[in-house]
């Protein structure tokens, strides 16, 4: 049965099913309420361009509606000034897709760069409809002002037909959409909004990233505005104002985010009841609105489409992949596999890092230790990320970061480990894995793939560290442990040269802490890897490293053997404050 | 000249009275209250409603910092309170709660717009130009504003155990503050504050159930660009306000309305940490 | 015979659904001084957090002089006499030295003879009141965190490593405060620690903590240096 019923062929039913729904559905409904579904459909295209960026990526924007305007306006302004006939219509078509695209990648510039947060990306896309709006305003004739542009020659098609093709346009971008997002490749978009951070530690450019999705939604929007206009024969400033953005953000809500089928029926009930209801309750049905609006976000924030879920519990896993060993790399024909010379990190007038040089050859497994505040975690995140430090040279695998972002680094052969189990919390084990290998092996956008290539290290942590058997479990359900040894096999899916470790067993139990030595040691010795492991746990650093660096006070104290720095006065006195009474009995 | 300084001042003064409340809760909370646009309007409805019952016109700020303290402090422990760990979906609660408002005000007052007089009226000479007595009357205010509440910031144990929460929350709660009702607390201050706001602006234009949304946008790209500290949104207010008043006047006021949006954002693109660590 | 200051029965806590506590039970009596002995990432402080009510209780109970107060909020335990030095970002850097010290009382009354109290057993800071804290000494802050935690003359202390990084003399200075706070005022104390010597010199009892357990306990005498050497070597 399952088989039969792969979740493309139940999207590929679903909407032929919603298709013909579409089709019949004029000859039922009244004439009323026909034209205002044709309108809602387009309505409903933009919300899912709001949910797609919201729901799905993570960013909550108010300024669809602009491009939704974009189009509109495209439209009205050239059947307007140019004429309506074959060159006019390719010429507002033209003009949608690109001014929709360039005004986006504009914005997606603005939003989008190394540490820039939610909240600017959605300051910007408020103020992006508000300037437009006022441009409306300014435009005189070229676009009516206030009252907008009515009355141009338009496309004369019957009601039936717009609501079919408005309908079958929604039913295609949903299903188009449902499909991309749910293939391998669309996961990654789920991946940003989990995670930003891991996402750029396993390579992915995530500016550019956003930035495309932003474009393409843009568009999909411009051209909903544009069958909008065409429509109803009006292109007016609301189409674009910051008041229909936050509209569609709330239909997005109350339908469920994050589902796409949620932003459809929020959209077409949302546009259906205010027709009908406005008239009968013209203030108290805003009120309600509202009132259901704040009600969901802070008691449903799942929407319709999440109550319902929770209603009706059905199997919704996908099918776990199949593992299999990906061919192996070559390794770079190198020894020396970090490099640092006199790294420096100010904050302020603090030097958190004073001038710290050490290196590390392939086969040796480094461990940092010291005490809180030493500078340990802060000399990681100079080595993973080139904006880090203020002072110093860093190379990884012979070549200089400079001032590179993480995702750059990740070609040099740099994998890292956060300290907090940093996964994709929302995401399949399997699917986390598949998007650590997104660099090596290409992701489909269309489909999932039945197999899981992993390279044999991620693979024995994978199925030593008892995550065999739960692929297509949800990351973020996991115990701490099991997400600790999956961000692992993410790093290890890179296939790095380097690996930076910061406090792995923090809240481990000494069992799975053993294994994890275990696995950290075979590494070393059998791949070649260079391990630099941040550790408290001196039991543990002492059983499995090669070399320990003690770091104190921004500076490197000692640097040396398992057997020099254990006994060095030096680090009892750090750790224990001096004259501890030395006592040989055994345990 | 003098009147053109005479307008970036006030134009200033104004921004920040509208600004403070809002920067006050963020710089507690975290979290932008979207609904501050509707506070706005209903400080300006209060301002109206004192004006009917006969109230003397310096008493409608402190009407409406009441009415919109009792507004804001319901709205946190009802909505806010729930979403601190949801930064972005606070945001959109306390918008639904300023749609919310906004239909309230509509359902009570109708959606005509009205007005109110203002406490002072006239104009006073100054350097050879008359200039509005009322305007200048604000700057006083924003500068009571200003001052008040650094006074109550950095003078009062209450002003401690806030800056204690804005700087370590736990630490805090830790050595027995009660960060809940600190918030509590805050929130109602700052959403009385942009209340009180709108009663003091209105006197300038008109009451309408929409006036608080363009006043919103502003203030809220204000604060975004000064970080949570007041002197810095003085500093915010001075430099965009100013800009808008310039671009107003020598190029076209439609282009001087966007200035602060357009202006703050590009700022915040150049130096993400805002302002406040200039 | 009266209940225990502290009780900790059974319990559990950590980060999520991470346990990184595990039936731990403790009782510290009226102006005893307990020492928890372990490496770092043992859960030692995790143990202290549950006490203050910042990490959920999984299990077991904790109770105050008889009272229950698992469920009572963090902010309001200040209140019931208890005062918690935490070892992550234990001050208010931009704050004054004098600000942070009001921060240790629950009101003003009483602030001015607190802070000369504090002044005279740690007389560098009572040099530097009007200073920002931030731009203390590593070892003046501590003395600042410990002096906070005296100020509300609290009936019990936990203090989570207050002599990590610190110098000797230091160390010596915050043990006299301690053996002074307890000889008179009878104040009671937990304290998290790595360093023997400060360990041993200030307090009644020990208990050695392994990964999340208690795995041996005893009075502080001759030879509890051997037992807790043998435990916690390097």
């Amino acid at each position: 049965m399952p088989d039969l019923l792969t979740p493309r062929r139940r999207i590929a039913l679903a909407a032929l099913a919603a298709g013909l729904l579409v089709v019949v559905a004029p000859w039922i409904v009244d004439t009323y309420t026909a034209s205002i579904l044709a309108r809602a459909f387009f309505v409903a295209i933009a919300a899912l361009t709001v949910d797609v960026l919201w729901g799905y990526s993570g960013v909550l924007t108010f300024g669809q509606s602009a491009f939704f305007g974009i189009g509109a306006y495209a439209l009205a302004m050239t059947f307007t000034h140019v004429g309506f006939d074959a060159g006019g219509i390719a010429l507002a078509f033209g003009l949608a897709v690109i001014v929709a695209g360039l005004v986006a990648a504009l914005v997606g510039w603005l939003s989008f760069y190394h540490g820039s947060t939610p909240l600017y990306a959605s300051v910007v896309s408020l103020v992006l409809p508000i300037v437009l709006v006022q441009l409306i305003y300014a435009g005189g004739e070229t676009t009516g002002s206030s009252s907008g542009l009515v009355g141009f020659q338009t496309f004369d098609l019957d009601l039936e037909t717009w609501f079919r093709l408005a309908g079958l346009a929604t039913v295609a971008v949903a299903a188009a959409g449902y499909l991309l997002l749910h293939s391998d490749a669309g996961r990654i978009l789920a991946a940003l909004r989990d995670n930003e951070a891991r996402c750029s530690y396993i390579g992915i450019n995530v500016e550019r990233l956003r930035l495309g999705i932003l474009v393409v939604c843009a568009i999909v929007a411009a051209l909903a505005g544009l069958g909008h206009a065409a429509l109803g024969g009006v292109a007016a400033p609301e189409n674009a104002s910051f008041v229909f953005g936050t509209q569609l953000v709330i239909m997005v809500a109350l339908g469920g985010r994050g589902t796409l089928l949620g932003a459809v029926l929020g959209a077409l009930g949302i546009e259906l009841a205010s027709a009908y209801l406005s008239g009968s309750l013209p203030f108290i049905w805003e009120l309600i609105v509202g009132i259901a609006f704040v009600a969901v976000i802070v008691l449903f924030p799942a929407g319709l489409i999440g109550a319902l879920r929770r209603l009706i519990p059905g199997d919704r896993a996908d099918a776990a992949p199949r593992l299999q060993t990906a061919a192996p790399l070559p390794r770079a024909d190198r020894d020396m596999m970090v490099e640092a010379r006199g790294v420096t990190r100010q904050f302020g007038s603090l030097a958190v890092l004073n001038g710290v040089s050490f290196s590390a050859r392939r086969g040796e497994l480094v461990s940092l230790v010291g005490p809180n505040g030493a500078g340990k975690t802060t000399l990681i995140r100079c080595l993973a990320d080139g904006l880090e430090r203020t002072g110093g040279e860093i190379s990884i695998v012979g070549r200089p970061i400079g001032r590179l972002p993480p995702h750059r680094l990740v070609a040099f052969g740099l994998g890292r480990k956060f300290q907090a189990a940093s996964v994709f919390n929302t995401l399949t084990v399997a699917d986390c894995l598949r998007i650590a290998r997104s660099r090596r092996d290409p992701m489909s956008w269309f489909d999932r793939s039945p197999v899981l290539s992993l390279p044999q290290a991620a693979r024995q942590v994978i199925e030593g560290g008892g995550l065999g058997d739960r692929l297509g479990d949800v990351a973020g359900d996991l115990s701490h442990g099991l997400k600790q040894a999956l961000e692992l096999a993410m790093v290890l899916a890179l296939e790095p040269d380097v690996v930076l470790l910061d406090e792995p067993t923090a809240g481990l139990t000494r069992a799975e802490r053993s294994a994890f030595g275990a696995i950290l040691t075979d590494l070393v010795r059998r791949e070649g890897l260079c391990v630099l492991l941040v550790e408290h746990d001196l039991d543990f650093v002492r059983e499995i490293s090669s070399r320990i660096i003690v770091l104190h006070q921004g500076q490197i104290a000692l640097d040396g053997t398992v057997e020099q720095v254990v006994n060095a006065p030096l680090v009892h006195e750090i750790y224990t404050g001096g004259h501890v009474p030395t006592a040989e009995t055994a345990s | 000249m003098l009147t053109l300084a005479l307008d970036i001042a006030t134009t200033a003064a104004i921004l920040f009275i509208v600004s403070a409340g809002l920067l006050i809760v963020f710089g507690v909370m975290k979290i932008i209250n979207f609904a501050h646009g509707a506070l706005i309007t209903a400080g300006a409805y209060a301002a109206l409603v004192g004006m009917r019952l006969g109230l003397p016109a310096w008493m409608a700020p402190f009407l409406a910092f009441m009415v919109g303290g009792l507004l804001g402090m319901a709205i946190e422990s009802v909505v806010v309170r729930r979403l601190y760990r949801r930064p972005l979906d606070a945001i959109l609660a306390t918008w639904g709660l300023g749609i919310v408002l906004g239909q309230a005000v509509i359902v009570g007052f109708g959606r005509e717009v009205q007005f109110v007089a203002a406490p002072v009226a006239g104009t006073i000479g100054l350097g050879g130009t008359d200039y509005s007595l009322y305007r200048l009357l604000l700057v006083a205010a924003a500068l009571a504003i200003g001052i008040g509440f650094t006074f109550v910031l950095n003078g009062t144990r209450l002003g401690l155990s806030t800056r204690a929460v804005i700087l370590n929350e736990t630490l805090a709660e830790g050595l027995g503050i009660n960060a809940v009702f600190v918030r509590f607390l805050t929130f109602g201050i700052g959403s009385g504050l942009g209340a009180a706001a709108g009663a003091l602006i209105t006197p300038l234009a008109s009451v309408d159930p929409n006036m608080g949304i363009p006043w919103l946008i502003n203030a809220f790209m204000l604060v975004m660009v000064s970080g949570s500290a007041l002197s810095t949104l003085a500093v915010a207010c001075l430099v965009l306000g100013g800009m808008q008043v310039v671009i107003s006047t020598f190029v076209s006021p439609i282009l001087g309305g966007l200035a602060i949006a357009v202006l703050a954002a590009i700022a915040l693109r150049l130096r993400p940490e805002g302002f406040a660590r200039a | 015979m009266s209940a225990p200051l502290l009780a900790l029965d059974r319990v559990s806590s950590g980060y999520g659904s991470s346990r990184v506590v595990r039936d731990v039970s403790l009782d510290i009596a009226s102006g005893e001084i307990v020492a928890l002995i372990g490496k770092n990432g043992m859960g030692k402080s995790t143990l202290l957090k549950t006490i203050m009510g910042f990490l959920r209780l999984q299990t077991g109970g904790i109770a105050l002089a008889g009272r229950d107060i698992a469920a009572i909020p963090s902010h309001r335990k200040a209140s019931l006499g208890l005062a918690y030095v935490p070892q992550e970002q234990p001050i208010f850097q931009d704050l004054t030295v004098h600000d942070n010290l009001r921060l240790g009382l629950a009101s003003d009354a009483g602030l001015a003879a607190g802070i000369a109290e504090m002044a005279q057993a740690f007389p560098v800071l009572g040099r530097r009141l009007r200073q920002r804290a931030g731009t203390l000494s590593g070892g003046e802050q501590k003395m600042l965190i410990v002096a906070r935690g005296l100020i509300a003359r609290p009936r019990l202390m936990l203090l989570d490593e207050v002599t990590e990084g610190l110098q000797p003399s230091v160390v010596d200075r915050l043990a006299e405060a301690l053996t002074a706070a307890r000889r008179d005022r009878g104040t009671a104390m937990l304290i998290v620690e790595q360093h023997l010597p400060f360990v041993l010199g200030v307090s009644d009892r020990f208990a050695v903590f392994k990964s999340g357990e208690i795995v041996d306990s005893g009075p502080v005498d001759a030879a509890a240096a051997l037992r807790i050497e043998a435990h916690t070597r390097l």
